[in-house]
């Protein structure tokens, strides 16, 4: 090979390089990443059994049951809908009735959310950005609220 | 005090601007006096940012609440300790502290620069002073830390629990010390690019400042990761959360420049490559910073929020990014290329080396800008999180690592890479051997987990092969061999020590990933549980007092062989009442490298209490290995090569040692 | 005084850094050339090191000896172009010496004059706690007392005494957790109970919680008579829109109390707004805490209304020295709606929107509270 060939190839083979970096970061993206979505968005939507999501809302009061071990049920809220979420494990020390929560997992076959991550992470107000942005964009929720 | 503080402050920021123009001025018009009036005022920068940044600790430590800042970030009945490290706990006291570690940092450079051309020097400065001038003026603007209340409330509004703790408290300097460490190489970079020219004491200085900014960066991630660990209660040591990204990004360009700048030091190749990865890798520094700060982003990191500062911040943002990569564009042509090397060299395996790590920064720089986008421009709302990263950096590391060890033995120019893959066989069949006694005899050991294994010890030993290889193991006699070994250059520990580095985290992440178990179950005192050969007992669910809080602290006994209980291990739910919060702090117990972790949950109405426990083995070395990267970046630190002369001073020893070195 | 001596000297220093490289005589600058050259003597040494300890082939190390030298060659060739001339005072650099100069000490003072507080001296809170007990505010008073509760947390009085004093400052999480600690050193009783709950629903805001029914519900099973609770208790069954029970709920208590009972005026104002939505939002109707209910025991109607119209004032006072509370804006803001003295809210609303300016979202909450109360800020 000349230096000239030598070189081309070199080139040749790091764009090949960051082709494939970049088809395989578009592609997880497309994989892996993860919808938001409130309850409502539900019935809109279509999501798969199995596919991953993130399910955010208000807990709805009075309906924290906790089963066998370390299994609790819940239901998730936007007050137009609600969708029942199971999840084994400890439960954030945020995690309250009628408080903001992010639940990470996918829909069982019975329409149950089964959810593997159970976030309740907050500003100020206790409250996810993302809920709190859902809830308002649906006119449940005001800013003076949060006293 | 507190007003003295906030006018050093003010005269500081003035003290920047004079920083930022006169010696650019100097330079431009060839004037040696405008040149020299840099380092003085670099230096009376930073001891009055200094003073300031006391004062604002003394009114942190002295629970002063007519401080706007330590009213809503402080409380009178914290400990003393986390009094002080409050000061920098909040928006307003950690930018302060940014400004301080960068004033620090341009005070170096103009007490030690004597040796650096005058020009150079003084653009350096000026670049410094121009970053700081942003910052201070940002401070000023938007995050002032010595707004005053009159009259002063009587009582603060605490320090969120969770900030309440001394790793806490320590990673925050640490992280910053590596951001801004990374400002030195940026302000090398556009002054060279501002005098057209690369001097060769460009690299040999750079590399240096590369290698503080790495050492505290790695530290500072690490202790960030360590912290999330215990303090969050949730076990898991890296969440690919966006605030994490932001430092990492950093990190991942910061390793690329200290190799690349290897070869710009050594052959003077890749001059013009280094410059850009210098330049990119402070840009993801301040845009780690707008990321945490202005708060564009939500996570169990982010405390910010507030749009002015946003927006402020993404202003500097474009003024420097934007600036130094315009300036790059115009002049990186004028720029000389260096030294030519066969693909297969050391060089080339540094190249190899900065592709693999540029585009693994590249995938993290996209999946964490990518749902900010999607939201910005669309109204879904989408997270990118672990899944997507485990299967792009991933697959991007493990290629990377597997060429690590051939690295440091190839020659510079062209190397021989088969004489390399001999040398390193004992370290290939070794790699090969934990691979299949992993996968034959540990039960539920996957096929990834025994590779990964594998691809642990190949690190490990390579890293040590190199240093038996240099120190001529096999060929010399023992005692020769050992004064050779101590004889070598420090930066060839230092490699070696981080590549080892490197291979324990390796390990501990394999392990704890692929090893590690957990139990999920609701326990009543007296019962025990068995997890991975170690027995727990549940004492009890004791209450106690703490100096701002309550806390009901679950007690565990570890049960030996006999019977009997050879340690204690105790988690807690701690309540704050002034912020009405709940955490969680978890019990651990290191035996060995590897810990048993116990996270308690709630209390049940029969008495129960869900318990969440792991056994995370070696999952120590994550970290351990993290100090050792650093220990390896201070050893190459202290390598007599970075330390260099300036002209006639030195000149004299110089020749004599090189002509004895002669043979 | 002293500061600004302070200031004065950190000025002149700074100025002096700026001052005196540029009055000193300059030295000569050494060429970058020299620079480059020292680099690449000490780089010949390395080699010359590496060499002799065997780490580079001969071969190699003869290589790039070479190398370094056409390096220092090429050095020679570009020759000294680059020297520093020494010190040449153009007019330019004449103006920018005096611009710099100047610059310090204008932008400093200029600046500081606009941001600081100059007047204001630093207060570390042991020094104020170490004045005079009668020279102490109630805020002081406060802090001793909790400052001793701190050191002795398992005095249940103590709490038991802080807690009404906080209610009264409406720090209701504090009242709340001072409760809690009362009941947890000194045992259950319904005062207790009435007065955590009333806590835990103020520092709501006025809606009775879950938790708050729960307090109020230990109360009443410890005091079926005990009025707070059973208020409460009805209270929270209106805002969930049970009205009507919530209406036969008071009727019944207003029945059962006797007749100098401090709660018929709370009663009996719910019971006449049960209709309109206010009751149900639960913003406004709190009743009176223990403090006030014994001084209000023997009050005629106007002596009593003569008495929350001095708590308001009282408030407003507060709010004027101690600006930076959102909730207690809100609370004079409702205050004054409820009284029916519409001027004054809006004048509250006024200068509570301009204590946070007007783009913050205090301001935006209390507009949007004002709003709810049918008041708009006509500035």
């Amino acid at each position: 090979m000349t230096r000239k060939q030598k070189r081309l190839s070199v080139i040749a083979g790091g764009l090949a390089f960051l082709g494939a970096a970049t088809g395989l970061t578009f592609y997880a993206l497309g994989q892996k990443a993860s919808y938001f979505y409130m309850p409502v968005d539900l019935t809109t939507a279509s999501v798969m059994p199995g596919q991953r999501i993130r399910l955010g809302g208000l807990v709805e009061k009075g309906t924290i049951q906790r089963g066998q071990g370390a299994m609790v049920g819940f239901s998730v809220t936007d007050t137009h809908k609600s969708v029942k979420v199971t999840y084994t494990g400890i439960l954030p020390d945020l995690f309250r009735e009628e408080q903001g929560v992010i639940t990470e997992g996918t829909f069982g076959p019975d329409g149950v959310f089964v959810a593997d991550s159970v976030l309740a992470k907050h500003d100020e107000r206790y409250m996810p950005k993302e809920v709190a942005d859902g809830l308002k964009a649906k006119g449940v929720w005001q800013e003076s609220k949060s006293e | 005090m507190v007003e003295t503080g906030h006018f050093a402050l003010v005269l500081a920021f003035a003290l920047s601007l004079v920083q930022t123009f006169v010696p650019l001025f100097g330079a431009r018009l060839n004037n040696q006096r405008l040149m020299a009036v840099g380092g003085p005022v670099a230096v009376t920068g930073f001891a009055l940012t200094a003073l300031s940044f006391a004062a604002l600790a003394s009114a942190y430590a002295s629970s002063d609440f007519s401080v706007a800042s330590v009213w809503e970030n402080s409380h009178s009945l914290q400990p003393l300790i986390y009094k002080i490290t409050g000061t920098w706990g909040n928006h307003e006291g950690s930018m302060l502290l940014w400004v301080l570690i960068l004033t620090f940092f341009g005070a170096l450079v103009a007490a030690f620069g004597s040796n650096l051309p005058a020009t150079l020097r003084a653009n350096v400065l000026a670049v410094q002073g121009a970053i700081g001038a942003a910052f201070f003026l940002f401070i000023l603007a938007t995050s002032n830390p010595f707004i005053r209340l009159n009259p002063a409330p009587i009582e603060g509004r605490d320090l969120n629990p969770i900030l309440q703790d001394l790793g806490l408290a320590i990673h925050p300097p640490f992280l910053y010390l590596g951001y801004v460490g990374f400002s030195i190489c940026f302000s090398f970079s556009v002054a060279a690019l501002i005098e057209g020219r690369i001097d060769a004491s460009w690299a040999r200085w750079v590399r240096p400042w590369t290698l503080v900014a790495w050492m505290f960066l790695t530290g500072g991630i690490a202790m960030g990761s360590y912290w999330a660990y215990y303090e969050l209660g949730w076990g898991g040591f890296w969440f690919w959360d966006p605030v994490e990204n932001a430092s990492f990004m950093p990190w991942l360009a910061g390793t690329a420049l200290l190799h690349s700048a290897i070869v710009m030091e050594k052959r003077s190749a890749l001059k013009i490559w280094t410059l850009l990865l210098a330049i990119l890798t402070f840009s993801l520094s301040l845009l780690g910073t707008f990321l945490v700060r202005s708060g564009v982003l939500t996570s169990v990191h982010a405390f910010a929020t507030d749009p002015t500062r946003g927006v402020f911040i993404l202003c500097i943002l474009t003024l420097f990014i934007g600036g130094s990569l315009a300036l790059f564009a115009l002049r990186a042509s004028r720029l000389t290329a260096g030294g030519l090397f066969h693909p297969i060299s050391r060089e080339g395996a540094l190249v190899l080396n900065n592709l693999f790590l540029t585009t693994a920064t590249a995938t993290v720089l996209v999946g964490t800008l990518y749902p900010l986008a999607v939201e910005a421009f669309s109204a879904d709302k989408i997270s990118v999180g672990a899944p997507f990263f485990n299967l792009t950096f991933g697959p991007l590391m493990v290629p990377l690592l597997l060429v690590v060890p051939f690295g440091p033995l190839l020659a510079w120019k062209r190397g021989d890479v088969f004489a390399v893959a001999q040398r390193l066989m004992v370290a290939f069949a070794a790699a090969l051997l934990a691979t299949l006694v992993t996968a034959l005899f540990i039960d539920g050991a996957s096929v990834f987990a025994a590779l990964g294994v594998g691809l642990a010890v190949w690190l490990i030993l390579g890293a040590l092969t190199d240093l038996a290889v240099k120190s001529g193991v096999g060929n010399v006699a023992a005692r020769i061999m050992v004064k050779r070994l101590l004889g070598l250059p420090r930066s060839v520990f230092g490699t070696a020590f981080a590549h080892l580095g490197l291979g324990l985290t390796t390990l501990g992440i394999v392990g704890t990933l692929c090893f590690g178990t957990e139990k999920i179950l609701s326990m009543h005192a007296g019962e025990t549980v068995e997890l991975s050969g170690h027995t727990l007992r549940f004492v009890g669910l004791y209450p106690a007092q703490g100096p701002n809080y309550a806390e009901d602290r679950g007690r565990f006994e570890l049960i030996g062989v006999s019977g009997s209980p050879v340690g204690e291990i105790s988690s807690a739910k701690r309540f704050y009442p002034v912020r009405q919060m709940t955490t969680t702090e978890s019990g651990i117990r290191t035996i060995g490298f590897s810990q048993l972790y116990i996270s308690l949950g709630d209390e049940g109405k029969d008495g129960s209490v869900v318990v969440r426990l792991w056994w995370k083995p070696l999952v120590t070395l994550i970290w351990g290995g993290g100090l050792m990267m650093m220990a390896g970046a201070a050893m190459s630190l202290m390598d007599r090569r970075l330390r260099v002369g300036a002209p006639s001073r030195r000149r004299k020893q110089a020749s004599a040692v090189t002509s004895a070195g002669l043979p | 005084m002293l500061f600004w001596v302070i200031a004065a000297i950190l000025t002149l220093g700074a100025s002096l850094a700026v001052l005196l490289p540029l009055a000193a005589s300059s030295k000569g600058a050494s060429s970058s050339g020299d620079h480059d050259l020292e680099v690449y003597r000490d780089q010949l040494s390395e080699l010359d090191r590496d060499a002799a300890r065997g780490l580079i082939q001969p071969a190699d190390a003869a290589e790039a000896r070479a190398e370094i030298a056409r390096r220092i060659l090429r050095l020679d060739n570009a020759g000294t172009a680059g020297g520093g001339s020494v010190g040449r005072a153009s007019v330019a650099a004449r103006l920018v010496a005096t611009a710099a100069v100047l610059a310090v000490p204008l932008v400093s003072w200029g600046l500081y004059v606009k941001l600081g507080s100059p007047d204001l001296p630093s207060q570390p809170l042991s020094e104020r706690l170490a004045k005079n007990p009668a020279d102490s505010s109630v805020d002081e008073l406060v802090a001793r007392a909790e400052a001793h509760l701190a050191a002795n947390p398992a005095d249940g009085r103590g709490w038991d005494v802080l807690a009404p004093v906080y209610l009264r400052m409406q720090r209701f999480s504090d009242a709340a957790a001072a409760y809690r600690n009362a009941i947890r050193l000194d045992g259950d009783s319904a005062v207790r109970q009435a007065g955590l709950g009333e806590a835990i629903a103020s520092a709501a805001g006025g809606i009775v919680s879950a938790d708050a029914q729960d307090a109020f519900e230990a109360a009443l099973k410890l005091d079926p008579a005990n009025a707070k609770a059973s208020f409460y208790l009805a209270m929270a069954l209106a805002q969930e829109g049970r009205t009507k029970e919530a209406v036969t709920a008071w009727q019944a208590m207003l029945g059962k109390l006797p007749p100098e009972s401090p709660w018929r005026g709370a009663f009996e104002q719910a019971l006449a707004k049960s209709g309109s939505p206010e009751v149900a939002s639960g913003g406004t109707t709190n009743g009176p805490d223990a403090g006030d209910i014994d001084a209000a025991s023997s009050m005629s109607p106007q002596d009593r209304e003569a008495m929350i119209n001095t708590m308001v004032a009282g408030l407003d006072d507060k709010l004027r020295q101690n600006p930076r509370d959102a909730e207690g804006w809100m609370r004079l803001v409702r205050s004054y709606v409820v009284l029916g003295k519409v001027d004054q809210a809006r004048e509250a609303l006024g200068r509570a929107i301009a204590v946070f300016g007007a783009d913050s979202n205090e301001a935006k909450k209390f507009t949007a509270v004002a709003a709810s109360l049918g008041l708009t800020a006509t500035e």
